[in-house]
């Protein structure tokens, strides 16, 4: 056999690599974003509604949450019944809010963009920043929507710069769960604890009577960071105030000493290793913090009787923070399409169809209307668990802008909160270093977009 | 004297050598056209219509990203934001100066070690093994290389079952031994350990059936008389298979060591870099940088990054390693 000739390059094929880059760069840079500062937000266009003409057909990006497609379809039937001349396409863009907000922002200045698109609690603020979505004030105003009967914190979630860039859809909050049977062991009365401290109290009987971890936390992106905003708001403290990171007061620190005890000093909580709904509903965990969303599945998949109630108070009192998604208008399409997906973002959320998706799905009912409705009246007296849902909503507040409004914010603080329940490490470290990365994110990927 | 193979390449010689000897039949009109000269803007054609939409696809999809990646690198764009600002080789400098950084180069490290080396022996061991004539080869031989054929995500969700601590087969195997089950997925070091051996199961099948290949053409008569020299079964494989399967060796170490830079399926499925990142690699950090904090330019540096490391590396096995094939 020959000898297989060794690899070599020379100066000339070095030019000419050189030449190939060189010739494709030139392609490459034809495409891309504009260079510059200052770019943001869309500008509030100021667009005369009136004499427009809604377009033919939008398209609807969703992920159906609470596994709603079939509902979703149904909402659609119903507006095309009203709307003939308009059709909706629902597409399914995604598995999840993430997913759908990759390829909503990889579609960004193509002809893929939708008209209408799921705007998470995460993800809102960043389209917003791109100039991807339209502030939605002058639409609803000409189509009349009625935005005084939607839940306040809800609708407000979407506020800045004095306009409100997406409309509540499918929304959540955390919401405490317990299994009554192990409850009822410890000789515990049927209710949540009102506070950590009646927690604290309540653990070693059930850890001791009812031979489970009391407590099962969670961890992972856009969870851990969501559900400890209960723990850190009862203790007065915050991750951030507007910009400014405040994760080095005492309040920050005392929650997250908090946290760190239940596990390490108490033992009286464990983390969940992939999914502490999973584990609750097993019967190995005897209370959770799970999202509301999951009321209906974790109903179906329990083998014992659950109860819910409020996320238990800290010194400070009641903290609840708002999750989930609304749906928010795409920025670059044109006027027509946007009057329409308008008019269907309004059939949408009118308290009928609040009504209607809540009632299928567990998600909160965004309209004051919808929540004191007839349809929402049998599903409590079905479903005692969904009332503690709802009433809860009333003390929910809108989440710390350092999580959802700066890229890689969630991600810092799970990061930081996994150091300190899974490795004892100490609070006010891993919370500097997650301070300082949000800080460094917030200048280099928002404040030039402001 | 033109040769005959003159002739043939030259249609103009053909028509002189014709009209030299004087051979034209007075009977038959000449219905002899010499053959003109091939064009080059034919040959040109040709090649455009073969090679043309391999080409335009290779620019299109390969080398204009690829170029427009580094462009993206020295700029400050948020993916989805029409404008962006350039901050020259500021993207680099943050990567560099990242404290993270050290613990994402050192999980992208260990985890190609282990997966390429562990691969490359456990394949081979396989390899070895399927190559002896054993009852059932066929369906063990189906057995090793089938998780190759599967898609990543499914086989990440199916071990995401298996590694469970408190449902999962390996804690009930565990269990039975009176052992308790590692903490698979809060401890960053077991996490990364699961990945690898969630990886070797699904890939060693490919560098097992390239070994199987390469062993069923070593030369039978090199080892018979090795045995008739009284050569061990042991020192035949050390001296005369290992050798004569290097140029194949060097063909996996390419392939493997690209393809696990690369992996990304089932660590998306199984940790998503967690817990604590400890499952982050360089290709998975380009993934979470670029599209869930949506910073492309920093994201495009990574990757910019991660395509020299691979560029090295592949010239120093091509330049090095190569010369070491011993055929």
């Amino acid at each position: 056999m020959t000898a297989t000739p060794t690899f070599t390059i020379n100066r000339r094929q070095i030019l000419k690599l050189a030449a190939v880059f060189g010739a494709t760069a030139t392609l490459a840079a034809c495409s891309g974003p504009s260079l510059g500062a200052g770019a943001g937000a869309a500008e509030a266009a100021v667009t005369d509604w009136t004499g427009i003409t809604p377009a033919k057909e939008i398209t609807w990006w969703s992920n159906h949450p609470g596994t709603s497609k079939l509902i979703e379809e149904e909402i659609i039937k119903r507006f095309q019944a009203e709307n003939p001349e308009i059709t909706v396409n629902l597409v399914t863009a995604g598995a999840n809010y993430d997913e759908i907000a990759q390829k909503f922002q990889a579609a960004s200045g193509t002809n893929s963009v939708p008209d209408l698109v799921l705007a998470s609690d995460v993800w809102w603020f960043r389209y917003m920043i791109n100039g991807q979505v339209l502030p939605l004030d002058d639409l609803a105003k000409h189509l009349e929507f009625d935005t005084a009967d939607f839940n306040t914190t809800l609708y407000d979630d979407y506020t800045f710069t004095g306009n409100h860039w997406a409309i509540p859809y499918a929304r959540s909050t955390p919401l405490f769960y317990y299994n009554k049977a192990v409850w009822a062991k410890a000789g515990l009365p049927d209710r949540a604890p009102k506070t950590w401290a009646e927690f604290d109290e309540w653990a070693p009987k059930i850890a001791a009577d009812g031979g489970v971890t009391p407590l099962g936390l969670g961890k992972g992106a856009s969870w851990a960071a969501w559900w400890f905003c209960n723990m850190l708001w009862g203790q007065g403290g915050a991750y951030s105030d507007e910009w400014t990171m405040t994760l080095d007061t005492p309040e920050a620190i005392a929650a997250a000493d908090y946290l760190q005890s239940l596990i390490y000093e108490r033992k009286v909580a464990t983390v969940a290793a992939v999914d502490q709904v999973a584990d609750f509903g097993a019967g190995l965990t005897g209370c959770i913090m799970g999202s509301t969303g999951s009321l209906t599945g974790i109903l179906k998949a329990a083998t014992f009787e659950v109860g819910t109630g409020f996320l238990p108070e800290g010194p400070e009192g009641q903290a609840c923070p708002t999750g989930g998604t609304g749906v928010a208008i795409a920025a670059d399409r044109t006027p027509e399409q946007q009057l329409a997906a308008g008019m269907f973002l309004k059939f949408l959320t009118n308290s009928e169809n609040t009504a209607y998706f809540s009632s299928n799905t567990g998600y909160m009912p965004v309209r004051t209307s919808a929540r004191d409705g007839e349809t929402m009246t049998k599903v409590y007296a079905e479903f005692p668990q969904f009332r503690t849902a709802v009433d809860q909503l009333e003390t929910t507040r809108s989440q710390d802008w350092g999580r959802v409004f700066v890229p890689n914010g969630d991600k810092e603080l799970t990061t930081a909160l996994e150091k300190i329940m899974l490795q004892q490490a100490d609070p006010a470290e891993a919370f500097a270093v997650a301070s300082t990365a949000i800080a460094t994110s917030f200048d280099e990927n928002v404040s030039a977009y402001l | 004297m033109p040769t005959i193979v003159d002739l043939h390449r030259s249609t103009d010689s053909a028509v002189a050598v014709s009209v030299s000897t004087g051979v034209v039949s007075p009977v038959t009109p000449r219905t002899f056209t010499p053959r003109k000269k091939k064009k080059p803007w034919k040959s040109w054609l040709l090649f455009l219509l073969f090679a043309g939409p391999n080409v335009a696809l290779l620019i299109v999809f390969t080398y204009k990203p690829l170029v427009q990646s580094l462009y993206y690198s020295t700029l400050q764009w948020n993916l989805g934001s029409a404008s962006a600002i350039p901050v020259g080789l500021g993207n680099y400098v943050t990567w560099f100066n990242d404290p993270g950084t050290v613990r994402v180069v050192t999980v992208t490290l260990i985890f190609t070690i282990a997966t390429v080396g562990g691969g490359m022996v456990i394949g081979l061991l396989f390899a070895v093994l399927l190559n002896r004539k054993l009852h059932g080869r066929g369906a063990a031989r189906t057995i090793v290389v089938a998780p190759y054929v599967l898609s990543g995500v499914a086989v990440g969700l199916l071990w995401l079952f298996v590694f469970d601590p408190n449902f999962g087969i390996t804690a009930a195997l565990l269990d039975a031994i009176g052992l308790a089950s590692p903490p698979w997925y809060n401890d960053p070091h077991w996490a990364l350990v699961m990945v690898i051996i969630v990886y070797l199961w699904k890939n060693v099948g490919y560098v097992a059936l390239i070994y199987l290949a390469a062993l069923q053409s070593v030369p039978r008569d090199l080892l018979e008389a090795a045995a008739l020299d009284g050569a061990s079964p042991v020192r035949a494989f050390r001296n005369i298979v290992l050798p004569l399967l290097g140029p194949t060796t060097f063909f996996l170490s390419i392939t493997t060591l690209l393809s696990s830079l690369q992996s990304f399926d089932i660590i998306q499925a199984m940790t998503k870099g967690g817990p604590l990142e400890g499952t982050t690699t360089m290709m998975y950090q380009i993934y979470q940088e670029g599209f869930q904090a949506g910073r492309a330019g920093y994201s495009s540096a990574v990757a910019t990054i991660l395509f020299a490391v691979l560029l090295v590396v592949t010239l120093i096995q091509m330049k090095y390693v190569e010369k070491r094939v011993h055929y």
